[in-house]
């Protein structure tokens, strides 16, 4: 039989291709206008889903999803007052008296398990971020919240320390609320490490489905969602090691999209492809090179050239800040006109600053004695060069490239700079107990200055992340009348607009950049809207037409 | 045997305990605190509650102390910057690196075998030299390099392959189907080619050489002057007693594969070990670290194992007496 093997290997084969062609078949049966998935690359993962402690970005965007605040900020950015913000699970509010504020819930509110929301879930929420013991990053934002209790099982009264014009912000915009029948019982001191947190139960658009480390969270939309039946019907995270992987497996078709593009060469590339849209929008991150003006290691004295004022606004002189944007970020970031991200509602590019100016800066670095005075290109006074460090982690390779332009650019005003390049541990470890000259910092912002300007340019920031020990009465007290006691934005905004004119005169740092984000989307999902604090916030009103749905959208697993 | 086979168990358990006391003192020796990440730290207050909480407050030798301690009852500590217990982590990793190893390792051998065999029956000839200098361009690649290009070619241009992670997210969470099986192999495509193609460069040269040595052997001769037919004399005769420096070659690959799967893993978002590894490092998550070290450490002591095992499989010269394996 010298054809048996053959003809049996054959009709294998075709077994085989069978099963296989069999497997292949997917069922593919969802149609019309609530068919869509979307899937969205993702450079990091959350640690944990429980929105009092996680910090990271990604979480926010998953969580968001998930859990309710009782009201969100609207698409106008604006923090103070309570008129921009829509209802989500409070379905009004009125103030009682000026530092008692009252949230009705909405009836209709549920738990994915079927329970209903109820103040006493708002209250415990409230114990849980303030609770030493959860130790939530976001407890200082809620310091002003003297307490927070029930009046009937859908009232709730937020009372204040004192009245100030973003109350309500604080009281709504960082508290998730959390279904208090299922986390009760879990030990405080664990909530970082709960089960909860890899498989929470909401009050959101969405509802969790599968989370496998290192690759994907899936969440699927709850169709009786009392504000509205989300239009896409799953939402996938692919976790990728870093955004230029997940720039890539966005261009490569394999997800739909990502937050932000990051460097201008794959802005060019995703919106020129017809299948992808691009949605710019503003950033919440602002970079600087921060002084140190305490000696390094020691803030008892003075640093021994950034002490020196004139010193410092000889060197933001020096920097042509402009150009060293159009470098490294082509059109994705603006120079800053001081400490500020585009977020900000306090973003006004009329706030003076010191300008570019390299003669003056040359000027003035000889009228306070310094002068190359043996000609080797680098100034010193009294045989000691101008020369200092600057520090940077090897973790940003935006930072690395500004270092470098800049250390050219100094050196041509006859300053030597030396990069103190160390990893990002170290770099912390460093800029927080000063031990630097210089600093090459960025910042990523809340959508308002109200908490982290004062943290960072003010002495309630010293040991925190004023890592340069600035300090000057006049801006504290511009600080804080924007913060506590203006009766308008127009006049929080003159006073912020003073407090950022005065720190630039001081020049405790060189503005350098503040990011614009793009977004790209694949342009089969329509209505897309995006709020720049959080770009996922609007999502479950996000569509894909029943006309333009792919098999993946209408595939059923 | 039994002896020797003890005697390899206890200098491998040194060799992994060594490892890991290293690991553990280097990472804590290395500046920095596990709090927050590069543009967001953790509010201090906040990192000090978990510096007590995981210990890092305590001297390093009590740290020292109770991580052994807590290593003898199989607990490989919490990940601070994962909230889950270690063990839980690397259970979810090792299975996708396992693959991506056995997977890599099938091209390296498979591949590198057949093309040095192919080598040594046309050696000088055009076939060899042309086989030769492509394994040498390939062999002197970084491995990352090479992954991004195919990355880059495969799976942005030409859209052959996917572009990273180990699953089709929507269609196949999970190897429930055939379906499935097939998307996954598909996924595994590319990363196993790039870490199987540049072993497979140097073990075609090895092969080859060894080939060479083997095929003028008497033994050899002697088979063919039996009348025997080529293929036969090759594959059967020549090729087992030239497979000895392929099984060094082996026991070396697992170093090799593991630390290329940190590369590899990382460009391919394929969620293994690698990733995990360098994820921890640039969070100074101290546990993940040292008990990424520690199972690394003991997988390549037992690929050595074995390989040491297959000696004797494959050259029933070979026997182990008393102090170890000799001829």
């Amino acid at each position: 039989m010298p054809t048996a093997r053959p003809r049996a290997g054959l009709t294998l084969a075709a077994l085989a291709c069978l099963i296989l062609v069999a497997g292949c078949e997917r069922p593919v049966g969802c149609t019309g206008e609530y068919c869509g998935t979307i899937v969205i690359a993702s450079g990091g993962e959350p640690d944990i889903l429980l929105p009092p402690v996680s910090e990271f970005a990604i979480t926010r965007d998953v969580t968001d999803q998930l859990f309710l605040k009782l009201a969100d900020l609207g698409l106008s950015g604006n923090t103070i007052g309570d008129e921009d913000f829509q209802p989500q699970l409070a379905e009004r509010w009125e103030w009682d008296a000026p530092t008692t504020l009252v949230f009705h819930l909405d009836p209709r509110a549920r738990w994915h398990d079927g329970q209903a929301v109820t103040a006493a879930d708002v209250a415990f929420t409230y114990d849980a971020y303030t609770d030493t013991l959860v130790n939530s990053s976001f407890r200082s934002s809620l310091r002003q919240i003297a307490a927070v209790t029930t009046r009937d099982s859908l009232t709730v009264v937020f009372r204040f320390r004192q009245r100030y014009p973003e109350m309500f912000y604080d009281a709504v915009y960082h508290l998730r609320i959390l279904p208090a029948h299922l986390l009760r019982e879990v030990p405080r001191d664990q909530w970082r490490s709960t089960a909860f947190g890899r498989a929470p139960v909401g009050d959101g658009p969405y509802r969790f489905v599968a989370w496998k480390a290192a690759e994907s969270i899936e969440l699927a939309a709850d169709s009786t969602f009392f504000l509205g039946r989300p239009h896409l019907r799953r939402v996938i995270w692919r976790f990728t090691s870093d955004q230029q992987v997940a720039v890539t497996q966005l261009l490569a078709g394999d997800a739909d999209a990502v937050e932000v593009l990051i460097t201008p060469d794959n802005v060019q590339r995703a919106c020129a492809d017809p299948k992808i849209a691009c949605y710019p929008y503003k950033g919440s991150a602002y970079g600087y090179v921060g002084f140190n003006l305490a000696a390094p290691g020691d803030t008892t004295r003075p640093h021994p050239l950034f002490g020196d004022r004139d010193l410092r606004r000889a060197l933001v002189m020096a920097t042509d800040r402009e150009r060293l944007l159009r470098n490294v970020f082509g059109d994705l970031a603006k120079v800053p006109p001081g400490p500020v991200s585009q977020l900000w509602w306090i973003w006004d590019p009329e706030i003076r600053e010191l300008p570019y100016d390299s003669g003056q800066a040359a000027r003035l670095l000889t009228r306070i004695g310094w002068t190359d005075s043996d000609g080797d290109g680098i100034r010193d006074q009294d045989g000691r060069p101008l020369a200092f460090r600057l520090l940077l982690p090897t973790t940003s390779a935006i930072r690395r490239q500004y270092a470098r332009l800049l250390q050219e650019q100094f050196r041509t005003a006859g300053v030597d700079v030396q990069l103190d390049e160390v990893d990002f541990s170290l770099f912390n470890e460093r800029a927080r107990g000063g031990r630097f000259d210089a600093i090459i910092n960025t910042w990523n912002s809340d959508p308002t200055p109200s908490s982290g300007f004062p943290q960072t340019w003010t002495p309630a920031g010293f040991g925190r992340s004023n890592y340069g020990r600035y300090d000057n009465p006049e801006v504290d007290r511009l600080v804080d009348r924007a913060v506590t006691s203006a009766a308008s934005r127009d006049q929080a905004r003159r006073a912020w607009r003073a407090a950022i004119e005065t720190l630039n005169r001081d020049a405790p740092g060189i503005f350098l950049f503040a990011t614009s984000n793009v977004s790209a989307i694949h342009n089969r999902i329509v209505d897309v809207t995006i709020r720049p604090d959080s770009w996922l916030a609007l999502l479950r009103t996000w569509r894909i037409p029943a006309d333009r749905l792919t098999d993946r959208d209408r595939v059923e697993r | 045997m039994a002896a020797w086979l003890v005697r390899r168990l206890a200098a491998s358990i040194a060799i992994v305990f060594a490892v890991v006391t290293i690991t553990f003192f280097v990472v804590h020796f290395a500046h920095g605190t596990p709090c927050g990440t590069a543009d967001r730290p953790l509010p201090p207050e906040v990192c000090r509650q978990l510096c007590r909480r995981f210990g890092c407050d305590q001297p390093l030798w009590v740290q020292y102390a109770k991580y052994l301690t807590a290593l003898a009852h199989g607990d490989l500590g919490e990940s601070f910057g994962l909230h889950r217990p270690v063990a839980d982590a690397l259970a979810d990793a090792i299975p996708n690196t396992f693959t991506l190893a056995l997977a890599a390792l099938l091209v390296d051998f498979v591949l590198g075998l057949a093309l040095g065999i192919y080598q040594a029956m046309r050696a000088g000839r055009f076939g060899d030299v042309a086989v030769g200098n492509v394994a040498l361009l390939v062999n002197s690649m970084p491995v990352f390099w090479l992954g991004l290009v195919l990355l880059l070619v495969f799976g942005q241009w030409l859209r052959w392959f996917p572009v990273g992670g180990p699953n089709n997210p929507v269609l196949c969470p999970h190897v429930d189907s055939p379906y499935c099986l097939l998307d996954f192999l598909w996924h595994l495509t590319l990363p196993a080619l790039t870490l199987g193609l540049v072993g497979a460069a140097a073990t075609a040269r090895y092969q080859r050489a060894a080939m060479l040595d083997v095929i003028r052997q008497d033994y050899v001769w002697t088979a063919r002057a039996k009348g025997l037919r080529e293929r036969r004399v090759l594959l059967v005769h020549a090729l087992r007693n030239a497979l000895l420096p392929i099984i060094t070659l082996f026991g070396l690959a697992f170093p090799f594969l593991f630390t290329g799967a940190v590369l590899i893993e990382t460009v391919f978002a394929w969620p293994g070990m690698g990733r995990l590894a360098v994820n921890a490092i640039l969070q100074r998550d101290y546990p993940v670290v040292t008990g990424a070290a520690l199972l690394t450490s003991a997988m390549v002591v037992l690929g050595n194992l074995i390989a040491d095992a297959l000696y004797a499989v494959a050259d029933p010269r070979i026997r182990v007496r008393g102090g170890g394996a000799s001829a």
